[in-house]
């Protein structure tokens, strides 16, 4: 067996049976999916519609077409309509298997309209992903036995190699120096600015008056940050993966707690994505419920 | 199931890393949802944030001088009520390099005349770096003043800050 193949094993288990708890979970996380699509659909939209005048940078398929022509007419908020309509049909399987391959291409659409302010946050980017891994497994997986694995194996895939690429994006970036305390501070101060600026007021919490008041302490609370980051891909094996997916959020908790980063999206999905939960459902389903025999 | 799932998957997943290397590799490391998460990754340079301030009831000779953040002069005003985006105001601030009457004009309309009304809102920049190796000064640089019906550059700046002529 090569290499590859014996992460794939890791991904997609394909020693195991398909069970109905497995396949229920799975509706339930592609559900998941579809509400975030959906929202940040109309989310987007109608803060395009509503605040967008000029591009200020272009990203992805907006280098090469003008986004400003979606800021008018209401535009943003036709593709908010076609996404949530492309959303439930692929959800149901009503329509072709490339439903969820438009849906992706419209997503993107939506993303690039909206932050073409200068601003890119990476909050949606798992949520994305796992659009697009249901594209590919709604083309080349569809059905109960494989889709399921493909996508959440694949899904698994890319949110550790992102981790880990991270890690190296900051020793690329800065060097091994890039752990240092004050280096925070000056990450503190920033985010104190922009909480001060949507609010109007900002008082530092436990955590950052914890940093802030160490160079020692801020750190230590880089380098964990830092470390859970390289061991991202250790996600790809499946008897490490609730450890390295419990480390990972706590990290996430620690950005959020230090530098008022919220990823709620992230995080849900990592939860779900991270556990073992098809053994929970497997104690309560017996047999897979008609809808999801039909709907897979 | 069979070993084909595992084969044919992987395959796959090589396929779309390609193309994800492709398209990160050409377009500066984003290209959603692909990224190669590059936040954070040059630590300890200065950064430049934005916030407004309401200068209305500050005198006209004192609105265009720089601060520190300690000594501000004039209350922020939080744009998250006016709906505005406090990371895209920012960006819209620190990114600009020409600020042409209809960027300006742009500015204006993020807020809203409405929401303006008769007050005068300083859009200044916050610049932050660290200094004597153990700590972070903040300076906030009056920018672009806003009223209902116009906006105005700090006449103390150059005009490269404004216009960086390409």
């Amino acid at each position: 067996m090569k290499w590859y193949e014996k992460i794939g094993n890791e991904l997609f288990e394909p020693s195991r049976s398909v069970t109905p708890g497995e396949l229920v979970f799975f509706k339930l996380f592609e559900l998941f999916i579809v509400v975030y699509t959906i929202k940040y659909g109309w989310e987007w939209g109608f803060y395009s519609q509503l605040r967008n005048s000029e591009v200020v940078l272009p990203l992805g398929v907006a280098n090469y077409i003008d986004a400003s022509f979606f800021f008018e007419h209401q535009f943003a908020l036709v593709i908010a309509g076609l996404l949530t309509l492309g959303s439930v049909l692929a959800f149901f399987r009503r329509g072709p298997k490339w439903t969820y391959l438009v849906v992706m291409i419209l997503l993107h659409l939506q993303y690039v309209i909206r932050f073409s302010q200068g601003e890119i946050p990476h909050s949606s980017n798992l949520i994305g992903m796992g659009v697009f891994c249901f594209a590919i497994g709604a083309l080349f997986f569809p059905g109960k036995n494989r889709m399921p694995r493909f996508v959440l194996g694949t899904i698994i895939f890319f949110t550790g190699l992102g981790y880990t690429s991270a890690f190296f994006a900051k020793l690329i970036g800065t060097g091994i120096e890039w752990f240092d305390g004050r280096h925070l501070w000056l990450w503190i101060s920033e985010k104190s600015i922009d909480i001060l600026s949507r609010t109007g007021e900002w008082q530092p919490n436990f955590i950052q008056r914890i940093a802030l008041g160490s160079t020692t302490m801020a750190s230590i609370i880089l380098l964990f940050g830092w470390l859970t980051e390289m061991i991202g891909i250790t996600m790809w094996w499946k008897r490490l993966r609730p450890y390295s997916t419990t480390l990972i959020i706590g990290m996430h908790l620690g950005i959020t707690l230090s530098m008022n980063i919220r990823f709620d999206a992230f995080v849900m999905q990592l939860i779900l994505i991270g556990y073992p939960w098809y053994k929970l459902m497997d104690l309560w389903v017996k047999t897979t419920p008609p809808w999801v025999e039909r709907t897979i | 199931m069979d070993q084909s799932l595992t084969t044919k998957g992987m395959k796959i997943i090589g396929v779309v890393l390609l193309i994800y290397a492709a398209l990160v590799a050409t377009h500066e490391g984003e290209f959603w949802p692909f990224s190669i998460y590059p936040m954070f990754s040059q630590a300890g340079n200065p950064w430049t944030r934005a916030i407004v301030l309401d200068v209305t009831d500050l005198p006209d000779d004192e609105i265009w001088n720089p601060k520190t953040l300690s000594e501000l002069p004039a209350e922020p005003v939080p744009v998250g009520n006016y709906g505005v985006d406090q990371i895209d105001f920012s960006n819209f601030i620190s990114k600009t390099e020409n600020w042409t009457v209809n960027r300006r004009n742009a500015l204006r309309s993020m807020f809203g005349r409405e929401n303006i009304g008769a007050r005068r809102w300083m859009a200044s920049k916050a610049q932050g770096k660290l200094v004597d190796e153990d700590s972070v000064v903040v300076v906030i640089q009056p920018f672009l003043m806003i009223t209902a019906d116009s906006v105005y550059m700090n006449p103390q700046l150059n005009e490269s800050d404004y216009f960086s002529g390409e």
